[in-house]
């Protein structure tokens, strides 16, 4: 019995792990720590598992457990930017059909994001994941109205990033 | 914002960038142990339960008191341990409550929320245990101070000078030791927790402010 729930997790976790990794490489710099807070929310998604019922999609589900366990259970400390982060940034950017100019502009803008504090990050990984309002203001708890504001406020803060 | 969109697009395509996790690979880190706070915080949370039950328990005045020929205090004493082992069954209870309280589906605030209640609950069980041990420790001074022979001279002293001298030094020194005891407490668990729970106290600090 706890065999097959074991394959199903796997299975869905196997095929929606892309957005932890999303998580994973907005929290953390470099492959080892990506890898190891990868490995923190897959322990925390299997603990809750038992009580999700599929009222939600999967991926739902798991992208609020993994943005919990990055935000405040993951103990390492997140701060310092290394070079090998800095690789796989550009990878990350590389590989689809923009021109130079756009490359650079979404580079820069990714570099802006990860100089955000740990909530700010949650936010923006809310809106680039096109997340409405009602889900980002649930998902950390805070009311709608206010949700909206700290985006609009975001949103500034990384144009002054950007044009010092 | 034009780039933010421009990141959304290009965020939202980007699929294939990351390094397959295989179900081998997923089926063993589900046998792995997790290093989250929250275990951090059970495992210190048990560890300090023991230790000051442990303390509560060895610290047992009956021999003080025989020792003084105070034995009528001892029932005292016994009504004071029943009170103390019935904080403990609380106190164990209240953390229980709080640990299971803890899920990672809950929003981010509430969970901040439970995570620091659980914290909280143990150091208040810390601080009930410092004060006992400080009322104890000042009773324990004054069952000396009036019916052990060797503080007779002190008595003398005090009894028989004009000024209050020897009593201010006294109370003062008594004092002093208590808050040095304390202080020194204070300071481990401050930088203890502090230590443990700086990141999740400073973003509970943050989201509380978009809220304000």
């Amino acid at each position: 019995m706890s065999d097959s729930l074991e394959q199903i997790f796997v299975k869905q976790l196997k095929e929606n792990q892309n957005i932890i990794h999303k998580i994973c490489r907005l929290y953390t710099n470099g492959e080892d720590a990506h890898k190891d807070l990868f490995q923190e929310v897959t322990i925390q998604l299997w603990k809750a598992f038992p009580k999700f019922r599929g009222e939600s999609k999967f991926s739902t589900w798991a992208y609020r457990v993994a943005l919990n366990t990055a935000i405040t259970l993951y103990r390492k400390s997140t701060r310092s930017i290394s070079t090998v982060e800095f690789e796989s940034r550009k990878h990350f950017i590389s590989q689809e059909d923009y021109n130079h100019e756009e490359e650079e502009q979404i580079k820069l803008m990714y570099e802006a994001v990860q100089q955000l504090n740990d909530i700010e990050k949650a936010l923006v990984f809310m809106y680039l994941e096109d997340k409405d309002y009602t889900e980002i203001a649930e998902t950390l708890g805070i009311t709608e109205v206010n949700a909206r504001v700290k985006i609009n406020r975001i949103k500034g803060k990384l144009k002054k990033i950007l044009n010092p | 914002m034009e780039e933010l969109d421009l990141l959304k697009k290009a965020w939202q395509k980007d699929t294939h960038s990351f390094e397959q996790v295989s179900e081998m690979e997923i089926y063993k880190m589900l046998h792995k142990k997790s290093s989250s706070i929250v275990k951090w915080i059970l495992i210190i949370s048990v560890l300090e339960v023991l230790l000051w039950t442990a303390i509560s328990v060895l610290f047992n005045t009956d021999d003080y008191l025989k020792k003084f020929h105070s034995e009528d205090l001892i029932v005292y004493f016994r009504v004071l341990n029943y009170f103390n082992y019935a904080v403990i069954v609380g106190f164990i209870y209240l953390f229980y409550k709080n640990y299971v309280k803890i899920s990672t589906t809950d929003s981010t605030k509430n969970l901040m929320k439970d995570i620091l209640r659980t914290r909280k609950t143990v150091q208040y069980y810390v601080w009930y245990n410092l004060g006992m041990i400080t009322v104890s420790m000042l009773f324990g001074f004054a069952m000396a101070f009036f019916y052990n022979p060797d503080m007779s001279v002190l008595k003398d002293r005090i009894a028989h000078e004009s000024g209050h001298k020897t009593l201010f030094i006294t109370c003062g020194v008594l004092l002093l030791t208590t808050v040095v005891f304390v202080g020194l407490f204070w300071l481990f668990y401050k930088l203890l927790y502090g230590i443990l729970l700086r990141k999740l106290n400073n973003n509970y600090k943050e989201l509380k402010k978009i809220d304000l």
